[in-house]
């Protein structure tokens, strides 16, 4: 299932599986009613379910979290509910089954009846000796991603303010900062011999990004080089849409000079092991390989107006 | 009598004149204290004549003018500054007992803030009604309801003062510096309280003797408007010394006095403040009599008292619901500001430390949505002639469903390091893209279109449309909203591809897109219904039991997210009393868990209700009048009997 996923589709497509699902259910249910064999309403809320969950746990790839799962499944059977007992004749219906099996209408749900009473108080038992017993798993884990930064920071001898501080390389031909560069030339080639003075700093910050950043953050920006998986965090993911999409410039400056020796008390136990690169690093050089970031995964820096 | 009505309109006028003249001398005081005598001088003199002969001149830290330093430094405390009880954690701790107290007195001075603005709203309604018997039965309502706020008023004072006690014997040094700056409103918030008691009892005990239905009657629902004047000034004065806290005015760096009260008045954050917390009362008010008349509804003997307080539940529901659409504009404001005063204590919110609890806020958000989608479906149980409705019902929930399942995705993960591994990173490549603004925007709009579409499917229930162009206007209706759902997707999906300054932009489009839908949907559909044919009258009390508790479910959910969005508020300043001027040295400078913290808060909301239930039980005590007879004369066209709801007992 985790060839067809299209990147940056993946989202939508997801959406689009479910509301297929959803729809074919609404189909059958209607085709098999026409026939006048439907499906009762206890069953139709047990299908559904279970068509959920399939999507969520197999369909959906990579896997979800556990948390979020249950969060997931959480939320659907609440719906399912309201769904059901959103009008009186539905809920008679529902409800239906379950009272035949507490009153014992037919020698049949009577033996449901014995078989769900025995069950019912086991496995509430399992479940509560699963809770206690002592585990091996590790335990879950909640970082805070973005700790706030400081107002300012000493990089190489010079304070710079995050809050209004600007990239020295965001320039137009003339050397003036511009928002819109990047914009402009998205789909420029840095080889190019006549590119804009902009796209020389981006091809100068990409050759600095190859030379040291791309073990741990990857080739294609996507937090999966080489040494990735030897770190818990692993390395920032640029390509997502909630790391640096999500940041101003200055926060990334932050976060590259101080490295994660320099987070903020919020950022730990989970501290990251990148190195403060102001001791590799020129000022000049770390803010031409976050411009590199920013052109190469198509994303802009956040601003606020 | 007759004369007073026969001078009837001038009258009207005079008596809002005297009214507002009263009002506007109770509160002169105020505007002394807030305008500054050089008022109408230009500001560069008077910033000049101001300084001129300081002992010490400072620089306010947030307008960045220079005042002579007129009061005494932010203290420097130490742990001895926090008296605390010998006590088991977490009482040990002085902010628990002050967290506690100061969410109690909020969630009852919100009620009995909230409560004057619906009868000041339903008396109107029901002064302007053409039919006598229904302008009857919203005015009996709106008496019901400050019958119910009497008694949460002495709650709200007596909390006040317990409040008041906790800060000067756990926080003395905090408090004593905070009086040092606000001195003059103390006293004016005191005596706004004694106007505003006077005005509740005049308001309340006149009611009957004022009910002649002319120039009296016009008083008293003036007194309302003034009253509503009174509690609005009262709670903008306190509410600026919570945002003082947030983001201090008037004060140097070092948190000294610089000699001018408007500053510290008005401050980054008060407005913003005073705005969410207006609408958050109203929702908050609707929210509580609704789930009071829940609980009547759960203990009425007759059908005609089931039916009054099912449509007391109904009416109390959709003024929580109204108030409840503007209110997240609001709070985006709030949020806005508090970006715009300091960065790091919007990160902190949003990106940092509390950024878990804005998950939880969207989960008990959504949980609104649902509740109210779902009341809307039992409530056709009232209607003969909603069957052919009902097939929607299952659409209309799967895309709510959807919208929400995006909307409480989270984008920093609850895992395993073994699950991280297995996703590849700490964002998830599918669903990790739900994590951000643009599909959060993009999600909250489409349940707030569902939830349109809701209500007005429900508004047809028991009509069938008989006006000529009812096919134009059904394509209008449906073409309207299918325009502005696919406007918000795609809007949503674009932003992941656009500049961030750009992309914030975006949510207008997409809010105007649900504005549009909701007051031409509504209007339109209005104007479909004009001459209907009634398949049935409402029958009130015809609703399900389950409804009921659905009321419940909407008022517990306002209150959980209160406290939750006032704990966020207050801790955001982390180790400041007052943000980066006055420290908080306390042994517990620390941020609580999240954990513990929902703790705290679930306490509050039970205590909260413990003591609601009480009030409500000591309504039952006082004098019972008649109940407005709810039967409607309005003749059905002739159906069968409707699904008796309620069949689930």
């Amino acid at each position: 299932m985790g060839k067809i996923w299209i990147p940056g589709a993946m989202p939508v497509e997801l959406l689009l599986i479910l509301a297929a699902v959803f729809f074919a259910f609404v189909a059958g249910g209607w085709v098999l009613k026409k026939q006048g064999r439907p499906i009762p309403k206890f069953w139709q809320a047990i299908l559904i379910w279970i068509a959920a969950y399939v999507v969520l746990r197999y369909v959906l790839y990579p896997p979800i979290p556990s948390a979020l799962l249950k969060t997931y499944m959480g939320l659907i059977t609440l719906v399912l509910f309201l769904l059901v007992s959103s009008d009186e004749e539905s809920w008679t219906e529902f409800k239906d089954p379950i009272l035949k099996v507490l009153r014992g209408a037919t020698p049949g749900f009577r033996s449901i009846r014995t078989i769900t009473f025995v069950a019912l108080p086991a496995l509430i038992a399992f479940g509560t000796y699963d809770t206690i017993v002592p585990k091996f798993e590790e335990p879950i884990e909640l970082r805070t991603v973005h700790p706030a930064p400081p107002a300012s920071v000493k990089v190489a001898g010079k304070t710079f303010t995050l809050q209004t501080a600007e990239n020295p390389f965001r320039v137009d031909e003339e050397g003036k900062y511009s928002r819109d560069i990047q914009q402009q030339h998205v789909n420029d080639n840095p080889w190019d011999p006549n590119a804009v003075k902009y796209m020389k700093y981006v091809r100068e910050g990409g050759a600095i990004f190859f030379q040291n950043c791309h073990f741990c953050h990857g080739d294609n920006l996507d937090g999966r080089g080489m040494f990735a998986f030897a770190f818990n965090p692993i390395p920032a993911n640029f390509t997502d849409a909630g790391t640096i999409a999500q940041l101003q410039e200055t926060f990334v400056f932050w976060r590259v000079a101080k490295g994660g020796m320099g987070l903020p008390r919020e950022g730990f136990p989970w501290a990251s092991v990148m190195p403060p690169w102001e001791q590799h690093l020129t000022t000049d050089e770390m803010w031409k390989v976050i411009m590199f970031e920013y052109w190469h995964t198509g994303f802009y820096p956040r601003t606020w107006d | 009598m007759k004369l007073m009505r026969a001078m009837g309109n001038g009258k009207r006028v005079w008596s809002l004149l005297m009214l507002g003249a009263m009002a506007f001398t109770l509160l002169l005081p105020l505007a002394l204290v807030v305008v500054p005598t050089t008022a109408l001088a230009d500001e560069a003199a008077t910033t000049a004549a101001a300084t001129e002969g300081c002992e010490k001149k400072g620089k306010d830290v947030y307008f960045k003018i220079e005042g002579c330093v007129s009061g005494p430094p932010a203290p420097q405390t130490t742990a001895t500054d926090y008296p605390s009880y010998n006590l088991p954690y977490p009482l040990s701790e002085n902010r628990v007992i002050v967290w506690t107290v100061a969410q109690q007195h909020l969630y009852f001075g919100s009620f009995v803030l909230a409560v004057p603005i619906f009868c000041m709203i339903i008396e109107l309604v029901g002064i302007m009604s053409k039919d006598r018997a229904i302008g009857k039965r919203y005015d009996d309502l709106a008496h019901d309801f400050v019958r119910i706020s009497l008694t949460a008023y002495s709650v709200t004072a007596i909390l006040g003062g317990l409040l008041l006690f906790t800060f000067i014997s756990l926080y003395p040094v905090f408090f004593s510096y905070l009086t040092s700056l606000f001195k003059p409103f103390m006293h004016i918030y005191a005596l706004l309280f004694l106007a505003e008691s006077g005005t509740l009892y005049i308001y309340y005990y006149g009611w009957d003797r004022m009910n002649d239905g002319g120039f009296l009657k016009w008083i008293h629902a003036t007194l309302g408007v003034l009253l509503n004047v009174f509690g609005s000034v009262l709670m903008m004065l306190a509410n600026s010394w919570a945002s003082f806290m947030m983001s201090p005015a008037g004060v140097d760096e070092k948190g000294q006095f610089l000699g001018n009260l408007t500053h510290v008045l008005h401050n980054a954050l008060w407005n913003p403040l005073n705005v969410h917390r207006i609408i958050g009362n109203m929702v908050f008010g609707g929210g509580i009599v609704a789930a009071y008349a829940a609980y009547k509804f759960l203990s009425s003997k007759t059908d005609n008292e089931k039916a009054y307080y099912d449509w007391m539940g109904y009416v109390a529901m959709f003024l929580a619901i109204a108030s409840l659409i503007p209110l997240p504009f609001a709070g985006y404001w709030l949020m806005r500001e508090v970006y715009a005063y300091r960065q790091q204590m919007g990160i902190t919110l949003m990106g940092g430390l509390l950024a878990w609890l804005f998950i939880i806020q969207a989960v008990l958000i959504g949980a609104l949505f649902f509740t109210t989608n779902y009341y809307l479906f039992n409530g056709m149980g009232r209607m003969r002639g909603s069957e052919p409705y009902r097939k929607y019902i299952k659409y209309i929930l799967f895309l709510t469903t959807a919208a929400f399942l995006v909307w409480l995705t989270p984008h920093t993960l609850v895992m395993r390091a073994a699950e991280l591994k297995a996703i590849g990173g700490q964002q998830h490549p599918v669903i990790g893209n739900f994590g951000v603004m643009s599909a959060k925007n993009g999600a909250v709009n489409t349940m707030l279109m569902t939830t349109i579409i809701s209500f007005i499917l429900y508004q047809r229930c028991n009509k069938i449309i008989t006006v000529s162009w009812a096919a134009w206007g059904n394509a209008v209706m449906i073409g309207m909203f299918a325009v502005a759902m696919v406007n918000n997707w795609w809007l949503a999906i674009i932003g992941y591809y656009i500049p961030a300054n750009v992309r914030v932009g975006l949510s207008v489009p997409q809010v105007m897109g649900t504005l549009t839908c909701l007051f031409v949907g509504l209007a339109l559909n209005s104007a479909m219904m004009r001459g209907a044919k009634l398949t049935g009258p409402v029958e009130w009390g015809k609703i399900s039991v389950r409804s009921q508790y659905g009321l419940f479910a909407l008022a517990v959910s306002f209150t959980w997210l209160m406290a939750l969005m006032g704990y966020i508020r207050s801790s955001v300043r982390l180790f400041w009393h007052a943000m980066e001027v006055f420290r908080d040295n306390s042994p517990w400078a620390f941020t609580h868990t999240i954990g513990f913290a929902a703790n705290v808060m679930s306490f509050n909301v039970l205590i909260f209700w413990v003591f609601t239930l009480f009030v409500f039980w000591l309504g039952e005590f006082s004098t019972h009048k008649q109940l407005p007879s709810m039967v409607d004369e309005r003749k059905p066209v002739g159906l069968g009997q409707p699904v008796i709801a309620g069949g689930s007992k």
